[in-house]
């Protein structure tokens, strides 16, 4: 295993301490130099990857439930996102999430109607929330009896809309890619917008992000995360961090109730595809240590994939994971 | 058309030691027409602009960025980013940090990759990029970099340190040095540890670099500290942290089975990490004290 592996493989591993709150505060009073990493290349105590294997199977230790769902054609020749099958692939990945038989039934099981939802999307130019995703979204609060002035899709100006401020629900969205903070923009990274100040968040790969969900503008709202894959973004260096030689049409969504565990399969997919596309895990400006963080010491969901089920639909060419 | 800008200064005003610089911005290029609009963002707003990575411009002095559109029927549109850093120094850092790419013979460094064309010149750091990819629209990006390199009169000298590492005769790799101002940016290119057990610091500089012998990969940290005495803390905080246990010498054979390297020459502190051999490790450390003893 070559030394950034093993770096992940640390923080990732970290998570099987019995105690892992203390564990975690043990690693910030202890000066953490690259010689630990070396030590676990050369120990292989801790030799299990990010990617050491996802379960497909429910088992009893599962505690998180993802769906990755894919479609060949949601993409056209021009990459231009088809909006009716996007909005088929959303509703069979809520069915599937919420184990109901209708599309509508998950939808209201996940939303009432006197909800005020607030559609944190992300606006970022070079590789923004699809537009349709955000149609299908609202389509569906508005199927299920959202009233539509309780309903706004914003990015960065959250904290001064009404809709977010008085916000009984929230959908989190996004597209996956890596990022040079955080390693890989994630769900959870996509909240950072919701406090005055995210550049205070940017220490250690970001790991204080998952602090952002314990504030009251967001705690306990979130009812949906969804991972725009349709192009994913799989490497890349830097501030400017778009590359396009490092998107791919990988055609799907990750989708989950979790955000840390939807973002764990996310920063896995990424994992992967440099692997498949180097030959080795290419190393991201920084690992993506906030998600293990947000798991560990915020208690925001599972980031284990070995205790995430995650349940495949659709197209399975190239699926990777 | 041609829009006069007067870049430097127009925030913070002038400052001793700073020229103001007029700029020339290309208003057309390859047939693609500025859009007459023009954006710009200081240290406090340059966020708002690129999404959590102002970060890294800050801690190379960054003082303002001009945003430009420029349009052309049937191709997309092309955006010019043009970075003052304050400083030639700043404006290396940034396009040093980020080098990966092949070079285009554009201003006083440069490289062109993935549809992105980057290049510093003087005080200033140009990306220049496409929403949308296509022969035609990289000739585009190269033509607008071109003229936005001629409207960049003045050229400025690379960091001093840059010259104080041995090159290509110990193994350098290509586009593989690194102008850092932050033990942040250290760790993002070379993972050292969590804490800043370096002491790096706005007044510090450092360069690192990659060398490569037999497929072997070595890197070479150089430091300069404000002070004697600001070097030999570091050094002592750095021995203490990393190098505990090598019992009182400069030396060890790490846990990867190579060599890490430490010494403190006056300001500056010299580390080799991962010599596949001590004499190698040994060899680049010399040559790097000798460069800086040249200076002297």
């Amino acid at each position: 295993m070559k030394a950034d592996s093993a770096q992940r493989a640390f923080f990732f591993e970290e998570k099987g301490e019995e105690d892992s709150e203390r564990s975690l505060s043990k690693m910030k009073e202890k000066i953490i130099t690259r010689r630990d990493f070396l030590r676990v290349t050369a120990g292989t105590a801790m030799a299990v990857t990010l990617g050491s294997g996802i379960r497909d199977k429910t088992l009893a230790e599962t505690t998180a439930k993802v769906v990755l769902i894919r479609n060949a054609d949601v993409l056209d020749q021009q990459d231009k996102v088809q909006e009716q099958i996007l909005q088929s692939m959303l509703d069979e990945a809520a069915k599937s999430l919420l184990g109901t038989n209708e599309p509508m039934e998950a939808w209201k099981k996940l939303f009432r109607s006197s909800d005020v939802v607030g559609i944190k999307s992300n606006s970022w130019n070079r590789l923004p929330t699809p537009k349709e995703l955000e149609a299908t979204i609202k389509r569906r609060l508005l199927d299920v009896g959202v009233m539509e002035k309780n309903i706004s899709i914003d990015d960065r100006g959250v904290l001064n809309n009404s809709v977010f401020q008085n916000s009984t629900a929230l959908v989190n969205m996004r597209p996956l890619r890596t990022h040079h903070w955080s390693g890989v923009g994630t769900c959870l990274k996509n909240y950072i917008m919701f406090v005055p100040d995210p550049w205070a968040y940017h220490d250690e790969g970001c790991s204080p992000l998952g602090k952002i969900w314990t504030y009251p503008i967001v705690k306990g709202k979130t009812r949906l995360n969804i991972l725009s894959v349709l192009t994913p973004q799989f490497y890349g260096r830097g501030a400017h961090f778009f590359d396009r030689r490092y998107v791919w049409p990988y055609k799907g969504l990750i989708v989950g109730t979790d955000p840390v565990a939807v973002d764990a399969v996310g920063a896995h997919l990424l994992q992967v595809k440099r692997v498949a596309f180097f030959g080795e895990d290419k190393a991201l400006d920084v690992p993506p240590i906030h998600i293990m963080a947000a798991d560990k010491k915020y208690h925001l969901g599972v980031s284990d994939l070995s205790r995430i089920q995650l349940i495949k639909l659709g197209w399975m060419e190239e699926v990777l994971i | 058309m041609t829009c006069i800008l007067t870049i430097a200064g127009m925030v913070k005003g002038e400052e001793k030691g700073k020229m103001s610089q007029e700029i020339s911005l290309p208003s057309e290029a390859g047939g693609w027409k500025w859009d007459g609009k023009e954006l710009k963002y200081d240290s406090r707003t340059l966020f708002k602009y690129i999404d959590g990575a102002a970060e890294l411009y800050l801690a190379y002095g960054f003082e303002n960025l001009t945003v430009r559109r420029f349009e052309k029927s049937n191709q997309p549109p092309l955006i010019i980013e043009l970075y003052d850093m304050g400083s030639s120094e700043g404006a290396y850092g940034v396009f040093s940090y980020e080098q990966q790419d092949e070079e285009t013979g554009i201003g006083q460094g440069s490289e062109f990759g993935g549809g992105l064309l980057r290049f510093w010149k003087g005080n200033y750091f140009v990306s220049i990029y496409a929403e949308g990819e296509g022969a035609e629209v990289e000739s585009g990006i190269l033509k607008m970099g071109r003229a936005a390199a001629d409207s960049i009169s003045t050229q400025g000298p690379e960091p001093k340190l840059v010259g104080f590492i041995p090159g290509k005769d110990f193994g350098l790799v290509d586009k593989s040095i690194r102008f850092l101002k932050s033990h942040v940016l250290l760790n993002q290119r070379f993972f050292i540890s969590h804490q800043n057990i370096l002491n790096l610091n706005p007044k510090t500089e450092a360069i690192l670099a990659q060398y490569l012998r037999d497929k072997q990969k070595t890197q070479l940290l150089l430091i300069r500290y404000p002070n004697l005495k600001e070097a030999g803390d570091a050094y002592q905080n750095f021995m203490k942290a990393y190098l505990s246990d090598a019992q009182g010498k400069d030396r060890l054979k790490t846990e990867d089975g190579k060599w890490t390297i430490a010494q403190q020459k006056n300001e500056f502190v010299i580390i080799v990490f991962g010599a596949p051999k001590e004499a190698e490790g040994e060899a680049l450390l010399k040559a790097t004290e000798k460069k800086l003893h040249g200076e002297r």
